[in-house]
Order: structure tokens, then C-alpha cells, then sequence
């Protein structure tokens, strides 16, 4: 059977252990979707597929055990779910036209979570709004919080949600609740200082603990919302690494105008042999030096007064 | 007297009281709660009644816009004491019926319980109240159980009706101006609940020998002693003094007087490192007693009025008036029948 | 208008004697009704106030014994005689010595707790007259620790005293053990009309009345004197209230039959 395989994983569609078999990848920016698109899974599962669903470390879901010759079928059969997920499409019922740049991943955030400082959803969807289809392998997460339940530093971009913490001294009842949760739970930001918490901004990350915390609504949260971003994290077999701070307190904004940057830094510099056109942007850092990939990256950038660009960036990771 | 105002009039009313007060009334205050991206219900100044919150209870009571959390009680020298001036305006507070109960208590408590309190007295002097009528009790409210879904020491009451407001004003000078602007005369009382989804009996014979009954120990764990149940209570009256210090050698600084809670560390510490009521679940039983035992024994009549914040506002969901319908088996518990 | 009670009043310090590394007395400029058993909110700079009770009472002064204990009384140490500090006060019922007039009377006190009743044992002391027999039993940790040392060697002679440590060995001065070892042991005419006063630490206060009541003391017959964390002193701040009470204006001083239902 002659099949394109660079076209069928542009596709979303994988080459597996089996000859003419293939698998189907559905994306799910911020993990989160209306219940009433798992029949149109379960419907593609058992009728094109081998009956089953998996569930994917990157919150999407792959259905296994397609015969090639059902996928343009397949992707008929998507295209509710593609509509209804918003997501980017070049042609109507030709299912996803890109895979490189992975789904955006999120935890639950502030729709449930207490300690979420953003909507986690909603950005994973602006994000993925502006960043796909793309072939270039990017892997973006969004979490709440500095928790980082969705293992964000793992990622080439890694977004965590901050709230910047204002107090109203005259609702402060010194029980000293937020200095203990902030010295327990957090960075210990907050000391006791005649009767009232003293916040050292260069300790603070923003994570919410003290407004949580008090008891009075001393501490509120700020109208704006911050967010920490951390960069080139990656796993894989060469050097993995946990994402570097970069940008403390940044705004939505600079952080989708720093990503899409990034695409027009990778395009220019990506190794032109990379296996299967992939290339993790970090080993490409490595190549460039950091100063001309931050020369791309923050092009026409405004970053909010407060934030802190962390200077110089170093990585270092596991070495074999 | 008795008219039916619409919002454009109550404005004209609101603006009219500027001069002499300030105008406080549960608000929705954007992005207020401690929840990323949700509001909160609690109190603000108003100028128009559309900034009035009536369909929901204000997370804090009408204390917060009534007693400072924090008051400067008098800035010191080494030979002198100076107390800052009063607020420059009266306060127009809007409240509902429990509320309005509870002001009694804080009366009770700071004008009686010992000498007035100076500074109590000098807000509470130009304070007047307007109730607001409750059509409909929410989920934790038990002011029926208490007696305090009929408070009537108003000035006005504002019932909330399709095409404007109900207004009783027993206040004269504010009834001439509700007559001068032509609002029309009707007779009109305050909307009362008359029954409570939450009830709560509360034995007859409770005593301190309640104490030892074995539903406290309960408390020890499941409370964490953050005083949230203090702090939005209309009628939890206790603070600390603190001494904030301007100079090195400690002779030059102020006074001031801050809100505190018997759920929270620190309240009974005495010096040498003493305290009293360790256990989370002791001090739930002191403010359960203060609030429906202590204080009646004192005063005449309950301290809590059944608002029922406590219940709301609790983080591990520990519900106070459940509490106050366990204080019968523990009375059977503790005197073995 | 109402009187603003919350403002202290500047006192000159006319005195101080120091009885233990901790401990130390201060006599402070004071003309005014007081009874012994009394509190005083004081001043401490560069700390805040702390409620300090009447450990003696002159015309025109009233001492108070300052124990160092955390941070609360640290600073008054460094203030000397001449310099000011600012009280208010006095607040509490004190002991009334109407109550003891005439009759036996049995004081035990333990450590600083001997404070507030300085003033009583002092003036049936100088008043034989006014009472029958008259036995203290004080406490105190250690030799170190023993307060008001030059009163000791004066009610001595006025009175049976029986001053002991916690531990050590015993002298011509002092014995060995607690006070509710001596409480067996009392010589008393009629125990049912004795009355007794107990200040002190709450474990030390529970096990002398204890003591008392086996020894056959009425409950009314006894007075004990309830420290607490006396903020306002004016029945408002709550920090001092105890079931219905308010230790700051009911109290400190209790007859038992009130002090028993006194329970945390």
C-alpha cells in the first residue's frame, strides 16, 4: 500500500507497530471539553478503531487501530468535534492539518480549582488559537498556579498563573495566618513586622496563598493577571531539562507574542537535517547562543513594569 | 410613614444624605472574593440604590462598615495622649433584620458590660439604619429560631418591589422629603421570613455542664482556627490593643484597637508564655456558649442572631447552627438520661 | 460625653526594688482609691501594655511587682526612678479585707502570685487586732527566686509563715516542697469559720483548694484571685472572659463557690 507517511502524521495520524494500521490524535487545548463530544469518540473507537480510547500524557485522546483507508473517514467523522473544540482547520472534513505543535496542556484551573489564579482553559485556547496548525515541535503548558500541577517546567513554554497580592493594612487583623501559609506552603515571602505582614517582593511569587489565607480580606488579589513563563524544558534522550525561569510577572499578551516569535526564530535557525523536521528549540539555543535567541524572542515586546526578566539563562539537565 | 419610591427618587434621597453621611449597603465588589476570577458581597459605600445588593447576603456583616478593624485609639508622647478626631460624617447603614438585632447586642456590650466606650459611642451616636426587608430567608439563615426576623429600630426600611421600593420611614425629616418629591403615600411594613429552611432548638436546660459532653472533641480537628466565623459575625465584639512604637526608645507611637477572634492563637496568652482553651474544639465551645448561653446569662436575651455567616463563610464547612441543635443530646450525654 | 477610659495617666517611678534577677518592684506615683488585689494597665515602651497587679499600696504610690517574663515586661526594667510611664487603672474588685476581719485566716500564694496579696498579709500584719490566728504559705522555685524578702523578715514576726522551695535544702528559713504539703497539717482554732486566700499558678490554685476543702475549709470560707489576659480592663475586649465572667470587671478576686464554676 503506498501511503505518504510525512502527510498522514501532518495529519494527526501515526505510523505504528503495525503494517497499515494507523492511530488518531485528538487535540484538547487545556484538557478541558463538553462531555458531549466522548459518543462522537466512542462512536469513531468502535466503528474505525479497535474499541478503545487512550488518554494522553499531553490531556488529548488517541484512538488506536485505524486501517489506513478509513482515515479520510475518520476525519469526516471529527469534524464536529474539530468545530466544536475550535480548533484551527485549513479544509473542512480533512481532519487536523498539523501535529508538530503539540496540544496545549492545562490543569483544571481557577473554573474549580482554589488555588487556580487564572482561567487555564481559556489561554490553552488562545494559545492554541494563535500557535496552530504548526509543524515546528512546540510543546506549550498552562497551569494555575506555582503548584504547577500540570508540569509546566517540562515544557518549551511553561506558563504559571500569579496574582499580585495587595493589602489593605486596615482590614489586617494580625493573626498572622498568611505569614505562617506563605512560610509552610510557599517561599516564605511574608515575615511579622509590628503586628503586620511585611512581603519581600523579591521572595513573592505571586501564588495566592496569603489572600487565600486571610481571614479578613486584608490581602486581595490584583485586578491584572501575572503570570510566570519558563523556558525549554524538555524530556527526551539527548539532555533533558527542566524549564529556566524567564519572565516573572508577564501579561498574557507578551506571552503569546514571545511564543509566536519563537516560531520565526526556530524557522531561521532550525537544523535543516533535523530527523522528521524535528528539532527541541532548546538544542537550537544551544547552537545560537541565548543572546540571539532572546534578540528574536522578545521583538517587540512590552512587558508589564513589574516583570522580571531573568538574566543570564542557563540550563544545565541530565547529561548521559 | 409609608411610600412607594422609585430609583430615580431613592438617587435623589441617597444624594441628599451626602453631606452629613456616608451611605454603606451590601456591594458586589468585582474579583473581590479570595477565588481568582469571582465577587464578593460585602460592604461599600453607595450612591445609588442600583449599587445595593438585595438578592444575596453580604459575606461580612454591616460591622465592618460600622466599627473599624483597625482604630487608632490615641497617638502618644512620653507625657501626652491625643485621640484622633471623630469621622468627619454619620454613616447611613443599610442592614437587615438580624443585623439590625445585632446592633443591640453591640450596644449591650460597648455602652453597657462595664463603662461606655468612648469610641464606640462617638460612632454609634450618628449612625442611623435602614432596614432591608427580607422577602425570601437564604439557605443558613435561622433568624426566626432566634426572634430576629422582626427588628424594628429603624429609620427607614426599604422592601424591593417590581416597579421600585416599599419604603416604611418612622424618620420624619427624611418622610418630608419622600413627600416633597411626590412619592406616593401608602402604608407599608417591612417584608419579614417568617420561616427559616435551617432551624435550631436549643435545650432548655442547657448549662456549663454542657462542657463535658463529648461533641466538642469533634471540633479539635475538624476546626483550624482561622476566626473567619469571628470576623463576619455581627455581633462578635472582641479586640486586642497594640502598641505601635515611632521611635527607637519606644516613648513616641499610637495606640490602636484591632478585631480578634477566640478561635485564633494568642487570645488567651498571658504573660510568661501561659494560655488558655489550647484545643480547637474548647474554644468552639467558649463561642458557642458565649453566643447562646454566656451572654444571655448577663444581658437577658441570645447573643447570636442567626445570621447564619458563620456557617457560610467556614472553609471546613463546620456549620454553627448544627452545633446549637447537638447542645441538647449533649445536655442528655452529660446528665445521663 | 463619655469619658474616654482608654487613656492612660503619666506616673512618675518613686522607687525600685529589685528582689531576683527578674523580679523587681516598682513604686509608682499613684493617689487614688486601690485595694490590694487590683491590676493597673501599664505601659512598657517599645513593647505595649500589660496588666500588673497591686503588690503594695502607700499614700501617694502603689507598688507593682514586675516579673520578666518574654518580651511583655522586659523593657520597664530599663526604666529608673524619676522616669514616667503611663498606666491606667486601677481596674478589678481587689480583696476586700472586711471578709477576713476578725477571723482566721490562711494566705497561700505561690511566686509571683504573693503580688496581690502583699497588701493583705501586709495590713493584718500590722493589725493583729483585726484577725485571729494567721498562717501564709508561700512558694517559690528556688532561693533565687524568693520575692519580697525584707517583708518575710517582718511577718515572721507578726505571723506564721511558712516559705518553701520547690526544691533544695532545708534551712532555718525555708522549707522543701509545695505548698499544699503544709495545708495537712494547719493549726487552726475552727476551721469551719477560717478563711483562706489561694493566688497562683491555675495547677498550683486547683491542688490548694483541694488541700483546703480536704482540711475541712467551707468553699465560701475560701478567695482565690484568677490571673487572665487582662487587654482592656474595662469588660470589652474580651480576652479575660471566663463562661459569663469577666475576669477585668467581676474579678480577679473570687469567692470559690463563684472561682469553681470558673472553667475554660
Amino acid at each position: 500500500m503506498d501511503t505518504n507517511t510525512a502527510a498522514l502524521k501532518k495529519n494527526a495520524f501515526r505510523v505504528t507497530k503495525e503494517r497499515n494500521v494507523t492511530c488518531i490524535r485528538i487535540r484538547v487545548p487545556g484538557g478541558h471539553l463538553e462531555a458531549k463530544y466522548l459518543p462522537v469518540l466512542q462512536e469513531i473507537a468502535e466503528k474505525y478503531g479497535n474499541g478503545t480510547l487512550h488518554i494522553t500524557n499531553r490531556q488529548g485522546f488517541e484512538i488506536p487501530g485505524i486501517s489506513f483507508e478509513k482515515m479520510p473517514e475518520v476525519n469526516a467523522a471529527l469534524q464536529s468535534i474539530i468545530e466544536g473544540l475550535e480548533i484551527n482547520q485549513e479544509e473542512e472534513g480533512a481532519g487536523y492539518p498539523a501535529a508538530g505543535t503539540r496540544n496545549i496542556i492545562g490543569c483544571i484551573g481557577n473554573r474549580v480549582c482554589p488555588y487556580g489564579n487564572y482561567d487555564t482553559t481559556a489561554l490553552a485556547k488562545r494559545i492554541e488559537k494563535a500557535v496552530f496548525p504548526n509543524d515546528l515541535h512546540f510543546k506549550i503548558a498552562v497551569t494555575g498556579c506555582h503548584n504547577d500541577c500540570a508540569k509546566v517546567r517540562m515544557h518549551d513554554f511553561g506558563i504559571m498563573g500569579m496574582t499580585l497580592p495587595r493589602f489593605d493594612a486596615d482590614r489586617c487583623v494580625s493573626c498572622g495566618a498568611c505569614v505562617k501559609k506563605c512560610q509552610k506552603k510557599s517561599t516564605g515571602a511574608l515575615t511579622l513586622s509590628n503586628f503586620r505582614p511585611v512581603r519581600d517582593p523579591k521572595k513573592c511569587i505571586g501564588c495566592g496563598e496569603c489572600v487565600l489565607a486571610c481571614p479578613n480580606h486584608a490581602w486581595s488579589r490584583s485586578e491584572e493577571k501575572y503570570f510566570r513563563l519558563t523556558l525549554l524544558g524538555r524530556s527526551g534522550k539527548k539532555n533533558p531539562r527542566m524549564g529556566e525561569n524567564f519572565v516573572k510577572w508577564i501579561d498574557e499578551d507578551s506571552i503569546v507574542k514571545i511564543i509566536l516569535n519563537t516560531y520565526d526564530y526556530v524557522k531561521e535557525y532550525i537544523d535543516p537535517d533535523a530527523p522528521g523536521g524535528k528539532e527541541h528549540i532548546g538544542y537550537i539555543v544551544d547552537r545560537t547562543g541565548v543572546e540571539e535567541f532572546l534578540k528574536w524572542a522578545l521583538k517587540d515586546v512590552t512587558l508589564p513594569e513589574i516583570a522580571e526578566v531573568t538574566k543570564p539563562l542557563y540550563w544545565k539537565g541530565v547529561e548521559y | 410613614m409609608g411610600f412607594h419610591v422609585n430609583a430615580q427618587q431613592f438617587d435623589q434621597w441617597l444624594a441628599g444624605l451626602k453631606e452629613d453621611y456616608d451611605v454603606y449597603a451590601p456591594v458586589c465588589i468585582r474579583g473581590g472574593s479570595i477565588y481568582s476570577d469571582a465577587d464578593c458581597i460585602r460592604y461599600g459605600k453607595i450612591d445609588r440604590i442600583e449599587d445595593v445588593v438585595f438578592d444575596k447576603k453580604s459575606e461580612y456583616s454591616f460591622k465592618e462598615a460600622m466599627i473599624p478593624v483597625s482604630e487608632t485609639l490615641f497617638y502618644f508622647t512620653e507625657e501626652d495622649c491625643t485621640v484622633p478626631p471623630a469621622r468627619k460624617k454619620g454613616a447611613v447603614i443599610f442592614l437587615r433584620s438580624c443585623d439590625l438585632s445585632a446592633v443591640q447586642r453591640l450596644d449591650d456590650m460597648y455602652l453597657g458590660n462595664g463603662p461606655e466606650d468612648f469610641y464606640y459611642e462617638r460612632i454609634r451616636s450618628r449612625i442611623r439604619f435602614v432596614l432591608m426587608g427580607c422577602s425570601k430567608s437564604f439557605d443558613s439563615c435561622f433568624c426566626v429560631s432566634m426572634g430576629t426576623n422582626t427588628a424594628s429600630r429603624y429609620d427607614l426600611c426599604v422592601n424591593v418591589r417590581t416597579d421600585g421600593f416599599a419604603v416604611d420611614c418612622p424618620n420624619r425629616e427624611w418622610a418630608e422629603f419622600f413627600m416633597h418629591c411626590g412619592c406616593e403615600e401608602q402604608p407599608v411594613t417591612p417584608d419579614r421570613v417568617t420561616e427559616n429552611r435551617t432551624k435550631v432548638t436549643l435545650p432548655e436546660n442547657l448549662s456549663t455542664e454542657v462542657y463535658r459532653a463529648s461533641l466538642w472533641d469533634e471540633y479539635n480537628k475538624r476546626c483550624i482556627n482561622c476566626g473567619r466565623c469571628n470576623f463576619v459575625c455581627p455581633t462578635c465584639t472582641c479586640f486586642t490593643m497594640q502598641d505601635l512604637f515611632y521611635t527607637e526608645n519606644g516613648k513616641v507611637g499610637e495606640r490602636r484597637r484591632v478585631w480578634a477572634s477566640c478561635m485564633v492563637d494568642g487570645f488567651t496568652d498571658v504573660a510568661g508564655g501561659g494560655s488558655y482553651r489550647k484545643k480547637n474544639g474548647e474554644r468552639m465551645r467558649f463561642k458557642v456558649m458565649h453566643k447562646v448561653f454566656d451572654y444571655k446569662e448577663r444581658n437577658g436575651y441570645h447573643m447570636c442572631v442567626g445570621c447564619g455567616r458563620c456557617d457560610d463563610i467556614c472553609p471546613e464547612y463546620i456549620s454553627f447552627s448544627r452545633i446549637l441543635n447537638r447542645l441538647e443530646d449533649g445536655m442528655k450525654e452529660v446528665s445521663g438520661s | 460625653m463619655t469619658q474616654n477610659r482608654y487613656l492612660p495617666f503619666p506616673s512618675r517611678i518613686l522607687d525600685v526594688i529589685k528582689h531576683t534577677d527578674i523580679e523587681y518592684t516598682f513604686r509608682m506615683e499613684f493617689s487614688g482609691e486601690v485595694k490590694p488585689g487590683q491590676f493597673f494597665e501599664v505601659s512598657i515602651p517599645k513593647y505595649g501594655e500589660a496588666p500588673i497587679s497591686v503588690s503594695g499600696i502607700g499614700e501617694n504610690y502603689v507598688d507593682l511587682t514586675i516579673r520578666r517574663v518574654g518580651k511583655v515586661t522586659n523593657e520597664v526594667f530599663e526604666h529608673y526612678t524619676g522616669d514616667t510611664l503611663l498606666m491606667r487603672g486601677p481596674y478589678g474588685n481587689g480583696f476586700d479585707l472586711d471578709n477576713y476581719r476578725g477571723k482566721e485566716l490562711v494566705i497561700i500564694a505561690g511566686g509571683t502570685g504573693v503580688s496581690p496579696v502583699r497588701g493583705v498579709i501586709s495590713w493584718f500584719g500590722d493589725h493583729p487586732e483585726e484577725r485571729k490566728g494567721m498562717t501564709i504559705i508561700t512558694g517559690f522555685k528556688s532561693e533565687k527566686d524568693i520575692l519580697f524578702k525584707e517583708d518575710f523578715r517582718r511577718w515572721r514576726n507578726q505571723m506564721n509563715v511558712i516559705l518553701t522551695l520547690d526544691a533544695g535544702e532545708e534551712t532555718e528559713d525555708h522549707k522543701i516542697g509545695l505548698v499544699t504539703k503544709f495545708i495537712p497539717d494547719l493549726e487552726l482554732a475552727d476551721v469551719s469559720l477560717a478563711q483562706a486566700i489561694v493566688v497562683g499558678p491555675p495547677a498550683m490554685m486547683r491542688f490548694s483548694v483541694q488541700g483546703l476543702l480536704a482540711r475541712g475549709f467551707k468553699e465560701e470560707n475560701i478567695w482565690v484571685s484568677h490571673e487572665r489576659k487582662m487587654c482592656c480592663g474595662l469588660g470589652k475586649c474580651g480576652h479575660c472572659k471566663i463562661g459569663d465572667t469577666y475576669v477585668c470587671l467581676d474579678g480577679p478576686v473570687f469567692n470559690y463557690t463563684k472561682g469553681k464554676t470558673l472553667i475554660d
